[in-house]
C-alpha cells in the first residue's frame, strides 16, 4: 500500500514536474514560435501615382492589423516595412534586396506598377523569397511561362480579363443601338496598347459589323488632350473606347465636356468607375460606360459595402482598384499560411496553388490563385454607366467568367504561351 | 504613319480650322510660359529650369481660390501674382546668388528648387490629382466657325495670351523700362554704371516671367489636370519652343509655340504614335541650321 | 590640378583593387555588396560625364543615352547571340562608339548652352526610339526575361559577391583608364579647346576632331557603367536613357566637384548614401535631396571635393606662409 501510495506519488510528483517543466518552457516554446516575421512591400509613394501607392499601402496596413489580431501567419506575428521605390524599377530592385538581404524580410508583397513589377520578378527569381504582385497588371508577368517562377504569384485584375467582359457588354449594346463605326483613344503604352488591341478584338469578335475608324495615342500623363478629342471629332464616330486613367482621364474628361463629346457620343472607359476619377470631376457626363476598379456597390453585397465603408472610416476617403488587390493579397498569405501551417516560402507557395479564399472582392464572394499561372481568377468583374452622384455605379452587369477564361486561354494559344 | 487622313485633313475647311484653332490653344498657352523663360534668359542669362514651379503654383494657387470663393477672375490673379511673389522670394533668397555662376550650378540649384516645390505642393495641397472645375459662363456648348468647331473657354485663353503677347511687345518697345530691360540685356555694367538699378530691374524680370507663368497654370487649372509634378511637362515643351525661336527673343517664343502647337494637331492626324519623336527631330533639325534659333541673335 | 604619373597611378590603382578585394572576400554582409555594384555603375558613369563637361567643357545634358544604350545592347547581345560576358562587353563598347560618332558629329559643333540643348534633344529621341522599338526592346516594360550570366574564366557573375568583385576591377580599370585619358597630352589638348577653342585653333588644332574623340571616350565609357546596372537589375528598363539619368550625373559631378578627378567617384559615394538613407526615412525626399543639394550649390559654391582640396591647400599655404614667417622672425 505504502509502496503503492509512494508510487503514485512518484508518478503525480514526475508528471507534476513535467508540468512544470512544460509551463516553464512554454514561454520558451511560445516565444520561438511568435518570433516576427517581416513583410517587405516596395512602392510607389511618390511622384504622380503616389496616391495609388499610398492607398495599397493603407489597405496592407489594414489588413495586418486583422491579421496580427488573429495570432499572425502561422502563429508568427507580422512587422511591415514599407518602401518608397520612386516609380523606378531599378530602384525597385534595389529596395527589394535591401529589404530581404538587410532588414531580413521573408515576403514581398510587391506594390509596382508595369516594368518595376518585372524589374521585382527578376530579384525573387535571384534571392527566392515568397512574392505577391499587388498592383501589376500586365498580363505577360504570369501569363507567360518564361518568366514565371514557382516563389511568385499575382493578385491583380489582367488587362485581358478587363477586355472580354467589355467587349462582350459593348457588344451587346452596339448590336442594340447599331454602332458600328467606333474610335478608341488610350495611352501609349504596354498596357493602353495591349488592352485596347484585345477589346477590341474581341468586340470584332462578338459584333461583327464594327469598325474602327479612329485611333488616338496620346502620350501617358500628357496634360493637354485638344488634338486627340478633335481628332475624335473629325472622325465622328458612333461610339469611342478608352483606357486612359486617374488624373489622365480626369483632364480627358474636363476637356471634352468643352467640345461636348460625351452629350452626344457613346463613351466606354474601362477606368471610369474608380473613386478617385469619380470624385475629382467636377462635371461628370451622366451615362459612361464602365468597367468596375473598386466600387463598394459591385458585387452588392454587404461584406464588400462594409469594406469600404471601414476603409473610407479610417483613411478618409474611398479605397482605389489597387487597394483591393492588395487587401486580397494579405487575405491570401493568412489563408496560404494557415493551409501549410508554415511561412516556409516553398510550403506556402505550394498552399497559394490553387488556392480559394473567401473575399468580399469576389464575383460570389470567392477569388481562386489559379494554380496553372498563379494569379487570379473569378474576382469581381463587371460593366456599367455612371451617374454624377453616389452610388457613381448603381447597376453592374457582371461578367461571365466562364467565357473570360475560355477566351483568355484562347488567347494565351495565340500568343505561344501554352 | 496615318498620312490619309492629314491629306483628308487638308482637303476640309472645317477640319483645318479646327485643328488650327487647337494649334493655337496648345500654343498660346505654351507661349505664356515659354515667354517668361526667354525673357529670364535673354536678360539674366540663366535657364530658369524651374520655370514649371511657377506654373504649377499658379494653378494650385488659382484651384484654391476659385473653390473657396467661386470667383474666376479672383483665382486668376491670385495664380498670377500669387507666383510672382513667389517667384521674388525665390529670386532674392537664391537666383540673385547664381547669375554669372557656372551654368551647372545653374542648373543644380533649379534642379533643387523643382525637388523642393514639388515636395512642398504634396505637403499642402496632398498628393492627389485635383480638378478644378468649369466656371460656369464657360459651360456652354462649343461655336462653330465655318464648320470647325472651338469652345469660348479656349477662345477666351487665346485672346488672354495673345493680349499679353501685344502689352508685352509695346512695353518692350515703347516704354523707358523696356529700354532699359533691352540695355541691360545689352551691357549690364554700363547700365549699372548709369546709376540704374539692374538689382531691381533683374528681380522685376524674373517676377514678370513668373507672374506669366503662374497665370498660364490659372489658364490651364480648369480643363487640365492639377497635381505635384504638373509643372514638368509644360517646361520641357516650353523649353523646346525657346530653344526652336531663338533663347532670349520674345517674337521667337510666339513663333516657336505656334509652330510647336501646330506641328502637335496636324502631327496628331499624320503620325499618332510618332507625334512626340516629331518635336524632337524638328528642335535638333534647328539646333543644327541655326543653333541660336529662329528668331535669336547670332550666337557666338 | 595635379596629375599623377602613369606608373604611379598604375600603383595606386593595383592596391586600391588589392584592398578592395581584400575587404570584399571577408565580407557576407549584401548591402555592401550591392552598394559597390551600384557605386561602380555610378561612378564610372559620372566620371565619364566630368571628362566630358569639366575637363572638355561640354556640358551634356544627354549623357545618360549612352547608359541606356550600354544597359540595352549588353543585355540584348547577352539575350539574343548568346555570347560570352567579356564579348558582349566589347560589343556594347564598340556599338556605343559608332553611336556616339553619329550623334557626335552633329553635337560637337554646337558650342555652350546649344551643345546642351542639341544631346538633351537626341537623348530624348534615343528615349522615344527604345520606346517605339517594342519587338526588340519590350517598350515601356523594358527588357524582361532576365540577362543571362553564363561563367566564363571561372567567374559566375549571377553570384553576388563574385559580380560585386567584377564591379570593383570594372571601376578601378575605367577610372585608371580615365586618369590616363585626362593626363595625357590628348587631355591637355582637350582642356586647351576648354578654355580657349580660338586659340587651339589658331594653334592648329581640329577643335571638333579633338571634342568628338572626347565624346566618344566618355561614350564608350558611360556604356560600361549602364551594362553594370544591367547586370545588378538582369534586365534594362527605358529610365536607364531617360534624361533624369543626364540630371543625376550631373547633380553626381556637381556634389563632388568638376575640378578634381575623384570628384565625381566621391559625388557618387554621396549620392547613393543621400539616396538610401533618406528613402529609408521619408517619402519627402525630393524635399530632402533639394535642400542638401541647395546647401551644397549656395553654401560651398562648389563641390564637395573641391572644397576639401581647397581646404587642404589653403591650409598648406598657411601653413607654409606660416613658417616663412617664424624663419624671417629668426633670422
Amino acid at each position: 500500500m505504502t509502496d503503492n501510495d509512494s508510487r503514485i506519488g512518484r508518478r503525480a510528483a514526475l508528471v507534476l514536474g513535467g508540468g512544470a517543466a512544460a509551463m516553464l518552457a512554454a514561454p520558451w516554446v511560445a516565444r520561438a514560435q511568435a518570433r516576427t516575421i517581416k513583410i517587405g512591400m516596395p512602392t510607389i509613394l511618390s511622384g504622380r501615382v503616389a496616391t495609388l501607392g499610398i492607398s495599397s499601402r493603407n489597405a496592407v496596413m489594414m489588413e495586418m492589423e486583422k491579421v496580427n489580431a488573429a495570432g499572425g501567419l502561422a502563429g508568427r506575428p507580422v512587422e511591415m516595412i514599407f518602401r518608397d521605390s520612386k516609380a523606378q524599377p531599378q530602384e525597385a530592385a534595389r529596395v527589394v534586396r535591401e529589404l530581404v538581404n538587410t532588414d531580413g524580410c521573408e515576403i514581398i508583397i510587391d506594390g509596382e506598377a508595369s516594368s518595376g513589377s518585372f524589374a521585382v520578378q527578376e530579384v525573387a527569381r535571384d534571392l527566392k523569397m515568397l512574392t505577391i504582385h499587388t498592383c501589376s497588371e500586365t498580363s505577360s508577368l504570369s501569363a507567360d511561362p518564361k518568366l514565371r517562377i514557382p516563389n511568385a504569384f499575382r493578385c491583380v485584375r489582367q488587362g485581358v480579363h478587363d477586355s472580354v467582359a467589355g467587349a462582350a457588354y459593348a457588344a451587346k449594346i452596339a448590336k442594340e443601338k447599331g454602332l458600328k463605326k467606333w474610335a478608341t483613344c488610350s495611352p501609349d503604352y504596354a498596357y493602353g496598347r495591349d488592352t485596347t488591341a484585345e477589346f477590341v478584338g474581341y468586340l470584332k469578335q462578338f459584333a461583327p459589323d464594327v469598325e474602327i475608324v479612329s485611333e488616338s495615342w496620346p502620350k501617358l500623363a500628357q496634360p493637354d488632350y485638344t488634338e486627340t478629342l478633335t481628332k475624335l471629332l473629325q472622325a465622328n464616330p458612333q461610339a469611342v473606347y478608352s483606357c486612359i486613367w486617374g488624373g489622365d482621364l480626369t483632364a480627358f474628361i474636363d476637356q471634352g465636356n468643352l467640345y461636348g463629346v460625351f452629350s452626344k457620343t457613346p463613351f466606354f472607359a474601362v477606368n471610369m468607375a474608380d473613386y478617385t476619377v469619380l470624385t475629382a470631376v467636377k462635371n461628370l457626363p451622366q451615362g459612361i460606360h464602365s468597367g468596375n476598379r473598386y466600387i463598394k456597390t459591385f458585387p452588392m453585397t454587404p461584406q464588400n459595402a462594409a469594406w469600404g465603408d471601414a476603409y473610407r472610416e479610417k483613411f478618409k476617403e474611398y479605397p482605389t482598384n489597387w487597394s483591393w488587390q492588395n487587401a486580397a493579397a494579405v487575405a491570401f498569405l493568412a489563408a496560404a499560411a494557415k493551409k501549410a501551417n508554415s511561412t516556409d516560402t516553398a510550403k506556402m507557395s505550394e498552399a497559394l496553388m490553387g488556392l480559394t479564399i473567401d473575399s468580399p472582392f469576389g464575383m460570389n464572394g470567392k477569388i481562386t490563385m489559379r494554380a496553372e499561372d498563379q494569379t487570379i481568377v473569378d474576382y469581381a468583374i463587371g460593366w456599367g454607366t455612371t451617374i454624377p452622384k453616389e452610388p457613381y455605379m448603381p447597376n453592374v452587369t457582371p461578367g461571365d467568367w466562364k467565357q473570360i477564361v475560355e477566351l483568355e486561354t484562347a488567347w494565351k494559344k495565340s500568343k505561344g504561351y501554352i | 504613319m496615318d498620312l490619309d487622313s492629314l491629306f483628308s485633313c487638308f482637303a476640309s475647311t472645317s477640319c483645318v480650322i479646327t485643328q488650327t484653332t487647337s494649334g493655337f490653344i496648345i500654343g498660346m498657352l505654351l507661349f505664356l510660359v515659354a515667354v517668361g523663360l526667354t525673357l529670364i534668359f535673354g536678360i539674366l542669362k540663366v535657364v530658369n529650369f524651374s520655370h514649371g514651379v511657377f506654373y504649377m503654383i499658379g494653378a494650385y494657387l488659382a484651384l484654391t481660390v476659385y473653390q473657396t470663393t467661386g470667383s474666376f477672375p479672383l483665382a486668376l490673379l491670385a495664380g498670377g501674382f500669387g507666383a510672382a511673389l513667389v517667384g521674388l522670394a525665390i529670386e532674392r533668397a537664391f537666383m540673385s546668388r547664381i547669375y554669372g555662376a557656372n551654368p551647372l550650378m545653374q542648373i543644380l540649384v533649379c534642379y533643387a528648387l523643382i525637388l523642393i516645390f514639388d515636395d512642398l505642393a504634396r505637403l499642402i495641397w496632398g498628393g492627389d490629382f485635383r480638378s478644378m472645375g468649369m466656371p460656369d459662363v464657360f459651360q456652354v456648348p462649343p461655336v462653330f466657325i465655318f464648320g470647325g468647331v472651338a469652345p469660348p473657354y479656349y477662345i477666351f485663353v487665346i485672346a488672354v495670351a495673345a493680349a499679353i503677347a501685344i502689352v508685352l511687345a509695346l512695353v518692350i518697345a515703347r516704354t523707358r523700362f523696356g529700354k532699359i530691360v533691352r540695355a541691360a540685356a545689352h551691357n549690364p555694367a554700363m547700365v549699372s554704371a548709369l546709376g540704374i538699378n539692374t538689382v531691381a530691374i533683374y528681380a522685376l524680370v524674373f517676377a514678370a516671367g513668373c507672374l506669366l507663368a503662374g497665370l498660364a497654370g490659372a489658364l490651364a487649372a480648369p480643363v487640365r489636370t492639377v497635381s505635384p509634378g504638373m509643372g514638368f511637362s509644360i517646361l520641357i515643351e516650353s523649353f523646346i519652343v525657346t530653344v526652336i525661336g531663338g533663347m532670349g527673343s520674345i517674337a521667337g517664343a510666339l513663333v516657336g509655340a505656334l509652330l510647336i502647337g501646330m506641328l502637335r494637331t496636324f502631327g496628331a492626324l499624320g503620325f499618332p504614335l510618332f507625334n512626340e519623336g516629331l518635336m524632337y527631330i524638328f528642335m535638333v533639325m534647328v539646333l543644327v541650321i541655326r543653333p541660336s534659333g529662329l528668331f535669336g541673335k547670332e550666337a557666338a | 590640378m595635379r596629375a599623377l604619373s602613369f606608373s604611379r597611378a598604375l600603383a595606386l590603382a593595383a592596391i586600391v583593387l588589392g584592398l578592395l578585394f581584400a575587404l570584399l572576400s571577408t565580407t557576407a554582409n549584401h548591402a555592401l555588396m550591392d552598394f559597390v555594384i551600384r557605386l561602380a555603375s555610378l561612378a564610372i558613369f559620372a566620371t565619364s560625364l566630368n571628362l566630358l563637361a569639366g575637363y572638355g567643357g561640354m556640358v551634356s545634358f544627354g549623357h545618360g543615352m549612352f547608359y541606356g544604350f550600354g544597359a540595352y545592347f549588353f543585355a540584348l547581345t547577352m539575350q539574343r547571340a548568346g555570347v560570352s560576358i567579356p564579348v558582349a562587353i566589347v560589343a556594347s563598347i564598340l556599338g556605343s562608339a559608332l553611336l556616339a560618332a553619329i550623334v557626335g558629329v552633329i553635337c560637337v559643333r554646337l558650342k555652350e548652352i546649344y551643345f546642351s540643348f542639341v544631346t538633351l534633344a537626341f537623348q530624348m529621341l534615343i528615349h522615344a526610339t527604345i520606346l517605339a522599338a517594342m519587338p526588340l526592346t519590350g517598350g515601356d516594360q523594358g527588357l524582361r526575361g532576365g540577362v543571362p550570366r553564363p561563367p566564363f574564366l571561372g567567374l559566375n557573375l549571377s553570384n553576388q559577391k563574385q559580380l560585386c568583385m567584377f564591379s570593383a576591377f570594372l571601376l578601378i580599370v575605367c577610372l585608371f583608364a580615365m586618369h590616363h585619358v585626362v593626363s595625357s597630352p590628348f587631355g591637355a589638348t582637350l582642356r586647351m579647346t576648354r578654355d580657349n577653342a580660338d586659340r587651339a585653333a589658331y594653334l592648329g588644332i581640329a577643335v571638333d576632331r579633338v571634342r568628338l574623340k572626347a565624346f566618344i571616350i566618355a561614350a564608350v565609357f558611360a556604356s560600361i557603367g549602364g551594362l553594370l546596372q544591367a547586370l545588378f537589375v538582369s534586365g534594362a528598363y527605358p529610365d536607364f536613357a531617360y534624361w533624369t539619368v543626364s540630371g543625376e550625373g550631373i547633380f553626381v559631378i556637381m556634389l563632388g566637384g568638376t575640378t578634381t578627378f575623384l570628384g565625381p567617384l566621391l559625388g557618387s559615394v554621396l549620392m547613393l548614401l543621400l539616396n538610401d538613407f533618406v528613402s529609408r526615412f521619408t517619402e519627402y525626399h525630393g524635399l530632402a535631396l533639394g535642400s542638401v543639394i541647395l546647401v551644397v550649390a549656395l553654401g560651398l559654391r562648389k563641390g564637395v571635393g573641391d572644397f576639401v582640396v581647397d581646404w587642404l591647400s589653403a591650409r598648406s599655404e598657411a601653413d607654409a606662409s606660416e613658417r616663412t614667417k617664424t624663419t624671417e622672425a629668426a633670422s
